[in-house]
């Protein structure tokens, strides 16, 4: 089974000490190791036979193509508030969904590394994360892991280093051949803005326009709220016809595409928003598109199986914490 | 005056990789100031590490600002730190390149057009220098071995050779090298940990070395075999050497 299990491989390489970290080391044993371990306790494994390496994504046939495009929040802008994590966990079939971050955005940054681990942690799920900047250290191929994911969640940070080193190591196409098999690519910031035609970055200093994957059409901006130099670069780089209509979105809001339409938009953060920004009349206007606001404070919904809440209470037990 | 083009590539060592051991780095240092300037101006380019934190903060305890003008650049954090890196870059004497991996190196480095500030930086007498990726980055072909396998990357060819980096202590390269070659791969040169080959123009003027056994090699492919040379090193750990007077 194609588990990426790091713990104890250093790379093999011995001369950088670099810049290497088991997930152990990130604090991530409760939620790895106790479902590697637990089968057991596992009465929630995914019933789907386990993929061949010939076919790493063919257990996924018949799914829907699945992009949830957030414009900011998640584990690395509001560890306090869980509620879109929670949102792309559940997106996944599986009960204890395997997820795997792409740190790339970030430079493989050990702190957006850590704070995965730890906000996954009490979720029930497998994580792991690549490191294109650290691939000796994977046990793993690159593209058979990443298409044995429930869900693939690319981190924020620059947009144009992003798509440099994907295209440099090959895991554009791999992306691509995942979310065409079904596996749920999630994404914030520059993890969002990559999937589309185009995005505003800041990568190279003051907000601009660039190219994206464009395996959704249209254009997204990012932080649409709470980085407000972005906006009139969106604006009038749609009003000039520089890039296509799109979806402005703010901080705290995802919109989850099925296929390449919008079929939810879903709030971590009550009042914040996502527009539909195109041109009417010569004229560029912002649509307000109303998200569902996540409720939090129920760990335990009805969709959620008697034995998995079980599951949880005992793991949160284990970690001392009442729930 | 017109400065000369010059490389300086680590097989291994400097700051990243021998706490306690300056010698390369005070080699690199002392060929900036020939500029002439009292404190060198030294920026380090982190950029095969991901621009790792700990690694920039490693580089300023080591280029402190007593010896020289330290800066870096971080390609991932762009809408902070210099505004325009190939002005940036034109004005340092040296340049000093991480460790990591060198096809995200390459990737990230043609992304923001760094590659082709650099050709002008060296052609403008501004030194290169760099450990691990950033010694393969400068040659036509280099074996990377910073992803399990050793494979041939296409460099940026400010030099028409190949390199192979960490020559003695990941085996692996060694045989990956000598199969490329075979295959067609320019020649070129090994170094081992502690070896830096120094070139002048696209020509190695000079091997020194921070460790007395460290070595390296003009490797060829010739008539179907692989001829590894070894090639005659200064140490740097001796005070007296004559040869560090050329």
């Amino acid at each position: 089974m194609p588990i990426v299990e790091f713990v104890g491989q250093e790379p093999t390489n011995s001369t950088l000490d670099l810049m290497w970290r088991s997930p152990r080391e990130y604090g991530t044993a409760s939620c790895t190791s106790a479902s590697h371990r637990g089968r057991a306790v596992s009465p929630d494994r995914d019933e789907c036979p386990a993929p061949s390496a010939s076919q790493p994504g063919a257990r996924r046939a018949g799914r829907v193509p699945t992009i949830f495009a957030m414009g900011g929040g998640g584990f690395t802008m509001e560890p306090e508030n869980p509620a879109l994590d929670e949102y792309v966990r559940g997106l996944a079939p599986a009960r204890e969904p395997r997820i795997c971050l792409l740190p790339t955005a970030g430079g493989d940054s050990e702190d957006q590394i850590r704070r995965f681990y730890t906000a996954f942690a009490d979720q029930l799920c497998k994580p792991t994360h690549v490191s294109l900047f650290r691939l000796g250290a994977q046990l793993v191929p690159l593209r058979e892991h990443l298409l044995s994911q429930d869900v693939v969640y690319v981190g924020g940070g620059s947009m144009i280093n992003l798509l440099a080193l994907w295209r440099a190591h090959g895991v554009d196409a791999i992306l691509r051949e995942a979310w065409q098999a079904g596996i749920v690519l999630a994404g914030l910031s520059a993890g969002s803005m990559c999937w589309f035609e185009h995005g505003i970055t800041t990568s190279t200093g003051a907000p601009r326009a660039a190219a994206g994957l464009g395996f959704l059409p249209g254009s997204n901006s990012v932080h649409h709220d709470g980085e407000p130099a972005r906006r009139p670069v969106f604006l009038d780089a749609v009003a000039r016809g520089d890039i296509p209509p799109g979806w402005g979105v703010d901080d705290g809001v995802g919109l989850l595409f099925r296929g390449t339409r919008v079929a939810e938009a879903v709030t971590s953060r009550p009042g914040a928003r996502a527009y539909r920004v195109h041109v009417v009349e010569g004229e560029v206007v912002e649509e307000a598109i109303e998200p569902r606001v996540l409720t939090l404070s129920v760990r335990v919904d009805p969709k959620t199986p008697l034995a998995v809440a079980e599951l949880r209470a005992l793991r949160a037990a284990r970690q001392g914490r009442l729930d | 005056m017109t400065r000369p083009r010059q490389i300086v590539a680590f097989g291994g060592g400097g700051f990243s990789m021998e706490a306690g051991n300056p010698l390369l780095d005070d080699y690199v240092l002392g060929l900036a100031t020939a500029s002439g300037r009292d404190r060198p101006r030294v920026c380090f380019l982190p950029t095969a590490s991901g621009d790792a934190d700990h690694y920039v903060v490693r580089f300023y305890r080591h280029f402190t600002a007593a010896r020289c003008e330290p800066s870096h650049i971080s390609l991932f954090r762009r809408d902070r730190g210099v505004a325009d890196i190939r002005e940036h870059l034109l004005s340092q004497d040296l340049v000093y390149v991480g460790g990591g991996s060198v096809v995200s190196l390459l990737g990230v480095w043609r992304a923001h057009g760094v590659d082709a500030a650099l050709r002008d930086a060296w052609e403008a007498g501004v030194v290169m220098a760099g450990l691990s990726a950033g010694s393969l980055c400068w040659f036509a072909e280099a074996m990377s071995g910073y992803h399990g396998e050793c494979t041939p990357v296409h460099g940026m060819e400010f030099l028409p050779w190949s390199n192979a980096v960490h020559y003695d202590k990941e085996p692996h390269r060694r045989p990956a090298f000598h199969a490329a070659l075979l295959a067609g791969m320019p020649g070129g040169f090994a170094a081992e940990d502690g070896a830096a080959l120094h070139f002048v123009g696209e020509e190695l003027a000079r091997v020194v070395t921070s460790r007395a056994t460290a070595r390296a090699f003009r490797v060829d492919a010739v008539g179907g075999e692989v001829v590894e040379l070894p090639l005659p090193a200064t140490y740097l750990g001796v005070a007296a050497e004559p040869a560090l007077a050329a």
